[in-house]
């Protein structure tokens, strides 16, 4: 036999081993209904009720009002807070002192208080001065309110003091235009982080449990007696659940789209790339920690710590990456999640392409080569 | 190929663990479509070696050829040319006897057209054309082990090793179980089966016999028995072996007193060769015996006598 035919055969061999493999495990996924319902279900289900009760979006946030001036410009004030969505009047009092028992109570979280006197500062150009106290335990509803208080209260006072014909001329004025997401709405930057969540949850577990199944039923041993390459048994056992989680990513971006209305700015080839990519490198994942484990309690429970944590707390889904300390980037650095997180929401809210997801792809296709690496020296050939 | 072609060679071969020698410096040879039982309690070393033959483990010393491939230097090579029927004959039970029969084909490299016709052969040849559609869980455990056969034996390999194949099986299973193997033997096949039911090691052509990991006896089954049990055995029924013991203590002449059932079996120099001589040699000691039988010793007898000098 010559060389050549010989290299061909045995990539003949190769195939049809590697088939035999992907064959199996699919008519194990087939057989096993929990199996796709874990799949395909639950990503759906939880994406439905994360992405319509997670919000960070701050609005109706109660408010007091005490109105000692009781003049034109006060009552502007007052109409200005009340304008948007972000406040609701629940109260109206007399004295500044009735403000704070509400705040502790809980009945509201911000008062605004409109001294005596406010109208005849405004008119003389004194700084004219109103109060606002806020509840700084909830510190997200504060902060929000904090800034809201001030650009309209900027705005009110320069409206004032045109009227009273002493134009208010600022020194520096800030304009800001947000790109990308113009409304601020904390769905559309969510809902891409959730999916990378949700994904990232399934695909590993899936993998986690095949091989730790086949040493804990003994079949690995009648696997190894064949001429079965670890490669092979590896490959052939991800395919399957590649395309499992291709499905996967093809239903949770649907339904992003059309529940949530998260804009898909970019390609759709960039985003599916990226989602393979990110898809082996988390499948990889679940295998070594199956083939490290060999046992499926444990598998399982290791799949949801190595994903559950670092996918929720260090891929910027919630916290970004650069407000963490040093340490921590570091740490959040290794795992994919975070590049896959940038990734998508450069692709799906800003429109970029490769070019501005390179680091991103890199370094997943990195983590999915050591793992690879890995798994292949821990699945020794030798069972002992 | 002459029928004396040694498939399987076996030279020091040792395996550690630690500081625990599970195989200790083994020798034997098996040869072309000879069935050789490897016999040993639980824990002897019998599983450890099948699975350095069968290229799964690596030697620690020594060496071993199956089919003419080295099993350090080409386990690969080994895995080709044999089959493997582990203990608990692992088949993927949510699959159907097809699919099972199909995966293992495609694992060993047979692919396409060759893969159906293999698959129909080992079908017929396991009498499951019926059940091919069938899942794997609900076919009974003699069944099973058919199919575990027939897919170690997809490839048609020369030597089938077959470890403890018919534990957890019925009576019955395995007497048909053993009828295939005897077949699989006059075809050509060598067949390497690990035991510990000693009753089915009489089945097998040689026997080789595994204690803490060392192998003590090699040999046929009578060859083991004219070696490691002397003298001639009787069965007596009706009588107590521990009276028998008293009555008979200090005769130099009396080798051996067990209790096997409802009877004694009583090992005795080889001169006294008939129920007679036996007769007349507990006639007058007081005490009570019935019929009295000459038998042939058993594997039994071997194992006890080889394990009760080791210990």
């Amino acid at each position: 036999m010559s060389g050549a035919s010989k290299k061909r055969r045995r990539r003949g061999l190769v195939l049809i081993r590697f088939a035999a493999m992907a064959g199996k495990e699919v008519n194990h996924i087939l057989r096993d209904p929990q199996v796709l319902l874990f799949a395909l279900g639950m990503p759906v289900v939880l994406l439905l009720l994360f992405g319509y009760a997670v919000t960070f979006d701050i609005d109706h946030i109660p408010l007091v009002v005490v109105d000692q001036e009781q003049s034109a410009s006060s009552r502007e004030l007052i109409a200005a807070f009340e304008g948007g969505d972000l406040f609701e009047v629940v109260a109206v009092r007399e004295t500044p002192e009735e403000v704070e028992p509400l705040l502790q109570r809980g009945v509201a979280k911000v008062g605004l208080i409109i001294p005596e006197g406010f109208d005849r500062e405004l008119l003389r150009g004194d700084s004219p001065q109103a109060q606002l106290l806020l509840d700084g335990t909830d510190n997200n509803s504060a902060g929000m309110a904090l800034g809201y208080a001030n650009a309209l209260s900027q705005a009110a006072t320069k409206k004032a003091a045109e009227r009273a014909g002493t134009p208010l001329e600022l020194p520096l004025e800030a304009r800001a235009r947000t790109l990308y997401n113009p409304g601020l709405r904390s769905t559309v930057v969510l809902v891409p982080g959730l999916m990378v969540i949700l994904l990232v949850m399934v695909a590993v577990m899936l993998t986690a449990l095949t091989v730790a199944r086949e040493y804990e039923r003994g079949s690995m041993e009648q696997l190894f007696a064949t001429p079965i390459g670890r490669l092979e048994v590896i490959l052939g056992k991800l395919a399957p659940y590649f395309i499992l989680g291709m499905v996967d990513v093809l239903l949770v971006v649907t339904v992003g789209v059309l529940l949530f209305d998260v804009p898909i700015a970019g390609e759709l080839a960039v985003l599916t790339g990226v989602s393979a990519l990110f898809m082996l490198a988390m499948l990889m994942q679940g295998l070594f920690i199956s083939v490290a484990t060999r046992n499926q309690m444990v598998a399982s429970q290791l799949a949801v710590i190595s994903t559950l944590l670092p996918s929720l707390l260090l891929s910027g889904f919630i916290f970004p990456v650069e407000s963490m300390p040093s340490p921590l980037q570091v740490v959040a650095s290794i795992f994919p999640a975070r590049y896959f997180v940038h990734a998508v929401r450069v692709v799906m809210l800003k429109g970029g392409g490769f070019e501005s997801i390179g680091v991103d792809c890199l370094a997943i296709g990195l983590f999915f080569l050591a793992m690879l690496a890995v798994s292949i020296k821990r699945f020794r050939r030798f069972v002992a | 190929m002459s029928l004396d072609e040694h498939v399987i060679e076996v030279r020091d071969l040792s395996r550690k663990f630690g500081a625990f020698t599970a195989v200790d410096a083994v020798n034997f040879d098996v040869r072309r479509s000879e069935i050789f039982g490897y016999l040993g309690a639980n824990g002897a070393g019998k599983s450890t070696t099948i699975r350095m033959l069968c290229g799964l483990l690596a030697p620690t010393t020594g060496h071993a050829t199956v089919a003419g491939k080295d099993i350090a230097r080409d386990p690969v090579g080994v895995k080709r040319s044999i089959g493997y029927m582990s203990q608990r004959f692992s088949l993927y039970l949510d699959l159907t006897v097809q699919e099972n029969l199909q995966f293992f084909a495609g694992a060993y490299g047979i692919g396409g057209k060759k893969q159906r016709v293999a698959v129909d052969a080992a079908l017929e040849r396991a009498q499951l054309q019926d059940s091919r559609n069938v899942i794997t869980k609900s076919l009974p455990g003699g069944v099973r082990q058919r199919l575990a056969l027939a897919s170690a034996l997809i490839h048609k390999p020369v030597i089938l090793f077959l470890d403890e194949p018919t534990a957890g099986v019925s009576p019955d299973s395995r007497r048909d179980f053993w009828r295939m193997i005897r077949g699989l033997a006059r075809e050509g096949t060598t067949l390497f089966v690990t035991t510990h039911h000693l009753d089915e090691a009489e089945y097998c052509d040689r026997i080789g016999l595994m204690v803490d990991g060392k192998l003590v006896a090699l040999g046929t089954p009578p060859e083991l028995k004219r070696e490691h049990v002397a003298g001639a055995m009787f069965a007596l029924a009706d009588t107590d072996h521990r009276a028998l013991r008293a009555a008979l203590a200090g005769d130099a002449r009396v080798l051996q007193i067990q209790p096997f059932g409802r009877r004694v079996h009583l090992r005795v120099d080889a001169a006294l060769g008939t129920p007679v001589d036996i007769q007349s040699m507990l006639t007058g000691r007081g005490v009570a015996f019935g019929e009295i039988q000459r038998i042939e010793p058993t594997l039994e007898d071997v194992f006890l006598e080889l394990v009760g000098g080791a210990s």
